[in-house]
């Protein structure tokens, strides 16, 4: 075929523009374009219909100010503290323990263990609040050790525990899988010349194992960080609206939301959402430096 | 036949298949609750003749011949209220033959549906023409160009039956916004049986000094609780504040949160809770919990508690075993002769300004006679289980039946009774966030914390002051 005969569309050039074009189209509306918008109301004032005003950094001076803000941070950085710590460490051991062959039918135990992370959100959050409550499957299970009945949902100390057990429940399984593909990539021969040399099952998991799962664990500590400090859904259905008891379980986005729909205050809402971005921006790239994401490997 | 088309044909056919799918995606990942109405057959508007103006009254006969057809969009997040509504329409339409009102209701979740009216209501377009607000959520939809119809003229014309106090939570800037259920007067339900148990005689009960010592009788006697409180929700804080004469909002729009009036009221329901110890948390932290019910449903664990009058539904449908042992009763007063009750909950149904200009007189005809009117305030009681607030009503026979569940009294009397000692309450922009200051802080921090109320007060008082 003579160049002059192929039509605009379809020269090898252009092809992949017009595949491209329709997800491009989306992600320029609904992503970057919403993104832009969010950014410009933040300096601004909204006090219902028709009221706009531009304020400059007037909401972010407010937000500085906040005390309402500064809990919500409070309690966001403590749950995702929560995750981080337990969310890597249970599914890791797990993960290892299922690997290593000690366990017969490890397949049955990994796609149970996997299951909480298909349910819809909001079903978890209906059915955990009669889990959780005084008379509620915890408090009996406590009640068969001897702990006395813990008030999970009334207490404003106990709200973000009550939110990491909800979460430990459900993510576990995930990450579980996210280690267990890190696992099949490390050879069996690291192993073998270790026992060869004398070591032993747990010195092998805390020398062998665990460092060459590096990339994964950063990985999974990243996106659990980003997850933790985006916390809306279980703190909303707990608590109907996520009005929760003593502010203690008020996180980041349930305040933006508040802002937004209850207060009508578009402006601020889009504040505490750019700011909101900027934090986690900011605590990803501290955590991968930390953990040496950006320095060659050896 | 589509493998031997040439390459043009198929890319003009892939194309338009891409959009199809495109607009598919977007059209159905739009706002759910118009795109469920439109599943819904709609009627096309036959409006062939507009209502003919007095000049032409003459033709009067020619006109009733033709009848005019209105839809009407409502969201709601009660299904006993869309019900009800639908009933109303039937009977309009009976009633008058020359409009026949098509009602298509919607009940989205509480959350949710004040969420979607107010993005529909910034944004312009997909509000429905009749909506339910519940009065908490009011105060947002009084900011900036209120996008409601000013419904002041109903209340003109049945104004002087009402209970006017009822309208005041619904108004902004002197009109009248929202029209609502009931009357919500606040009582206390006495378990009777456990107070002649105790040696407590329910009627000696007048002030809360007698309600105190009461309680400690009970406790000493029974061992019960003279009643429980909320701390994650409002019922037990706000009801007192305002019978005191304090409350969120003052008449004349002012915060008074941290009012003298508002601190008395909380520092008795302190006294109440960690001195004389005859209050304790409701298992789940409010009174719509399941563990409350079972609790208040044994009959000896808690004596009293005091909630609007529509806790009398909870009451017969969740606590069973109590049927024959309640009684209704006002609320005990600070003072003798002082108030002994206020208001307490509510949903104003609203016309959006997004309503067809055409279809606004019946709308507005519609609402009046859905819930101003003698008869409709008769059915808010027997349909709905609610207390109405057109005074006229209370004389009906329907309101004087005796209720088998509170002791066979007529409970709906002793309401009538309270009514000239009732304080209203008052609405204001930011009635929203002080109610979630009272749930969230004030009612926790009064009673898990023991903080004291001057202080809850002024800081809430504050941090919604300081309020962009």
């Amino acid at each position: 075929m003579t160049k002059t005969s192929v039509p605009f569309f379809h020269r090898p050039k252009v092809v992949p523009f017009v595949f491209l074009t329709p997800f491009l189209i989306i992600f320029l509306v609904f992503r970057v374009w919403a993104v832009i918008q969010a950014v410009v109301l933040s300096f601004q004032k909204v006090q219902g219909v028709g009221s706009t005003e531009w304020t400059g950094v007037g909401n972010y001076q407010f937000l500085f100010n906040d005390p309402t803000f500064y809990k919500a941070l409070f309690n966001t950085a403590y749950y995702t503290t929560g995750t981080l710590i337990l969310l890597i460490i249970i599914p890791l051991t797990l993960a290892a323990l299922l690997y290593s062959g000690l366990v017969k039918k490890a397949g049955v135990f990994r796609t149970v263990l996997f299951l909480p992370v298909l349910t819809s959100l909001v079903v978890v959050g209906v059915v955990f609040s009669l889990i959780l409550s005084p008379g509620g499957l915890l408090n009996s299970w406590l009640g068969l050790v001897g702990i006395p009945a813990q008030r999970w949902l009334e207490t404003a100390d106990l709200a973000i525990p009550a939110m990491l057990i909800i979460a430990t429940w459900r993510w576990t399984g995930l990450n579980m899988i996210y280690f267990t593909s890190g696992l099949a990539n490390i050879s069996r021969d690291l192993y073998d010349a270790a026992a060869i040399d004398g070591a032993s099952g747990l010195q092998r998991f805390f020398y062998i194992t665990v460092p060459l799962l590096r990339p994964i664990i950063i990985f999974v500590m990243t996106l659990t960080l980003i997850g933790g400090f985006q916390l809306f859904v279980e703190p909303f259905i707990l608590w109907s609206g996520g009005a929760s008891p003593g502010q203690g379980g008020l996180s980041i986005v349930v305040f933006l939301y508040r802002t937004a729909f209850t207060s009508f205050n578009l402006g601020y809402a889009s504040t505490i959402g750019v700011v909101l971005a900027l934090i986690i921006m900011v605590l990803s790239l501290v955590q991968l430096r930390l953990f040496g994401f950006f320095k060659k490997e050896a | 036949m589509f493998r031997t088309m040439t390459f043009p044909k198929k890319g003009v056919i892939l194309t338009l298949l891409l959009i199809v799918m495109l607009l598919a995606m977007i059209a159905c990942g739009g706002a759910a609750a118009p795109a469920q109405e439109a599943a819904a057959p709609s009627e096309p508007e036959a409006a062939v003749q507009e209502e003919a103006p007095a000049a032409e009254a003459e033709e009067v006969e020619e006109v009733a011949a033709e009848v005019q057809e209105i839809d009407l969009t409502f969201w709601t997040f009660v299904d006993a209220h869309a019900d009800f509504f639908l009933k109303q329409a039937e009977r309009f339409n009976a009633a008058h033959p020359e409009v026949v009102i098509k009602l298509e209701p919607t009940v989205i979740d509480y959350q949710d549906m004040h969420d979607k009216l107010l993005i529909a209501l910034q944004s312009g377009t997909g509000a429905p023409d009749l909506v339910d607000i519940e009065i908490a959520k009011f105060g947002t939809f009084m900011r900036g160009d209120i996008q409601l119809h000013d419904l002041t003229p109903l209340i003109e014309r049945s104004g002087k039956d009402l209970v006017i106090e009822r309208m005041a939570p619904y108004q902004g800037g002197g009109q009248q916004y929202g029209v609502d259920y009931h009357l919500g007067a606040l009582v206390m339900y006495y378990n009777k049986e456990l107070l002649d148990q105790a040696g407590v005689d329910v009627d000696s009960i007048v002030t809360w000094d007698d309600y105190i010592e009461a309680g400690k009788k009970v406790k000493e006697e029974t061992g019960a609780w003279m009643a429980t409180i909320e701390t994650t929700d409002k019922w037990s804080v706000s009801p007192l504040m305002q019978e005191n004469g304090g409350g969120v909002y003052d008449k004349d729009g002012n915060l008074i949160l941290d009012s003298p009036a508002n601190a008395e009221a909380l520092q008795l329901l302190s006294d109440m809770f960690h001195v004389h110890q005859i209050l304790t948390v409701a298992p789940g932290g409010y009174h719509h919990s399941p563990e409350y019910y079972a609790m208040m449903n044994d009959g000896d664990k808690v004596a009293s508690v005091w909630m609007p009058q529509w806790f009398m539904i909870r009451f017969k449908e969740f606590m069973p075993d109590l049927k024959g042992k309640m009684v209704v009763r006002p609320l005990p007063a600070f003072e003798e002769g002082g108030m002994i009750s206020t208001m307490g909950g509510g949903t104003g149904t609203a016309i959006t300004k997004q309503i067809d200009p055409e279809k606004l007189d019946a709308a507005m005809e519609f609402l009046e006679f859905a819930k101003l009117t003698r008869e409709a305030q008769v059915l808010i009681w027997t349909d709905l289980g609610f207390d109405p607030y057109r005074l006229d009503v209370y004389d009906d026979t329907e309101l004087n039946n005796p209720d088998e569940y509170f002791s066979n009294e007529p409970v709906m009397q002793t309401i009538k009774g309270m009514l000239d000692r009732l304080t209203p309450e008052y609405n204001g922009p930011r009635y929203p966030e002080a109610q979630q200051q009272i749930r969230e802080k004030i009612a926790y921090g009064l009673f898990e914390e023991n903080k004291p109320p001057a202080d809850l007060l002024s800081t809430a008082q504050g941090e919604i002051e300081a309020m962009q």
